[in-house]
């Protein structure tokens, strides 16, 4: 990110970053920074609060006011709390547990009442349906896999594949509403439910495979500490 | 998950022991008043158009992100396991604040929000970015692009 910066300011275009790592701002100082003491992977702070991404955004924007000439970093200083669970909400019951396939397609219609709540959905990276991707990571490593269409490598499809199911999962977890905390959802999704059980199995065997790219991809699957060596 | 000494180990080393590179100076381009600035955002969430190959690890190209296109088909295919995904799965300006941007824009506190934003891929080598990073620069420059929001992830 802080690289990018150099190379557009020099190219002629004024940047300001939002910054979520604050020490590689300052390794790289970069002409502009507004550092956001938020989760990894929100910049913009929370879901569905316009008035705060709003505020972030215009703060960030505000750092092209100032006269400077050498590298300005600025904490956005708004208290944000860490973002609290929320007790109301509950993750999606009644799955079918005979197996991971089966507890996808189980999943199926509660997903759909989501996609209709949220009015959108992030599946689809992997350019399989949410069931077929969990039926495809969950055969993949027995004798009769499913054929990987066309277009993709196998392994990415599988690194794919699982990030879809986990989009998949989480968003079901949103049918109901509420405001579950990321902490919420990965605890459900890794510790409750036959997907997460399966994706940490994938990852167990990819990471003995001697398939090199499947070990290559096998650290990307499953947050570090919820991994079985750490959990 | 605030500062980096509240980050989980060993996703914590992880993110210290990524390469920086150093830069000896460190350019600056005069801002244009805010009512004239013509802003795009830049992310490295790796975001694409749904039905185009997802990028992967270590790509340095990127990909455009049309004001047409509807925060359904856009995805993320930065994958890692190092950051949250589920507030972009709940709202699409957690990471790409594209309506906030329109809001200023409407508001006069812009002069205009861009037709099209983009992404890199994250965890990139910032060195290897380079002529892609340029390029793109070039690029936003002859749509009269004259300032850029940076999103990471």
């Amino acid at each position: 990110m802080s690289g990018l910066a150099h190379y557009l300011e020099d190219e002629g275009l004024a940047t300001t970053i939002v910054a979520l790592v604050r020490e590689h701002i300052v390794s790289m100082h970069p002409p502009r920074a507004l550092w956001v003491p938020f989760e990894l992977g929100r910049p913009f702070a929370e879901p569905d609060q316009a008035a705060l991404q709003r505020r972030i955004l215009e703060a960030a924007l505000a750092l092209l006011d100032k006269p400077v000439s050498s590298p300005f970093l600025q904490d956005f200083t708004e208290q944000m709390p860490y973002q609290p669970s929320d007790a109301s909400w509950s993750p999606p019951g009644s799955l079918d547990s005979r197996s991971a396939t089966a507890e996808a397609s189980s999943l199926l219609p509660i997903w759909q009442k989501a996609q209709y709540r949220v009015g959108k959905t992030t599946v689809g990276i992997s350019g399989l349906t949410p069931d077929i991707a969990v039926e495809y990571i969950e055969r993949y490593h027995l004798p009769d896999p499913m054929p990987n269409p066309k277009g993709m490598a196998a392994v990415s499809r599988a690194r794919f594949a699982i990030d879809d199911i986990k989009a998949y999962y989480s968003e079901a977890a949103l049918a109901s509403g509420g405001y579950p905390s990321s902490h919420q959802l990965h605890e459900w999704f890794w510790n409750h439910t036959m997907a997460g059980t399966m994706i940490r199995d994938f990852q167990d065997i990819a990471r003995l495979s001697d398939d090199s790219n499947l070990q290559l991809i096998s650290g990307s699957l499953v947050p570090a500490e919820r991994t079985y060596e750490y959990s | 998950m605030v500062r980096l000494i509240d980050v989980p180990e060993p996703e914590r080393t992880v993110i210290t022991d990524l390469q920086c590179p150093t830069y000896n100076q460190t350019p600056f381009t005069t801002p244009v008043p805010a009512r004239q600035r013509h802003v795009a955002i830049v992310s490295t969430a790796g975001l694409i158009v749904r039905g185009e190959r997802p990028m992967l690890s270590s790509e340095t190209g990127y990909r455009s992100i049309a004001a047409s296109v509807n925060d359904n088909d856009i995805l993320c295919s930065h994958v890692s396991t190092n950051f949250d995904r589920t507030g972009f799965q709940q709202d699409t300006n957690v990471l790409l604040p594209r309506d906030r941007l329109l809001e200023l824009e409407r508001d006069g506190h812009i002069g205009k929000a861009a037709d099209t934003h983009y992404a890199f891929m994250g965890a990139t080598s910032p060195v290897a970015l380079e002529d892609k990073a340029r390029e793109l620069g070039r690029s936003m420059l002859a749509l009269g692009v004259n300032t850029v929001v940076l999103a990471p992830v």
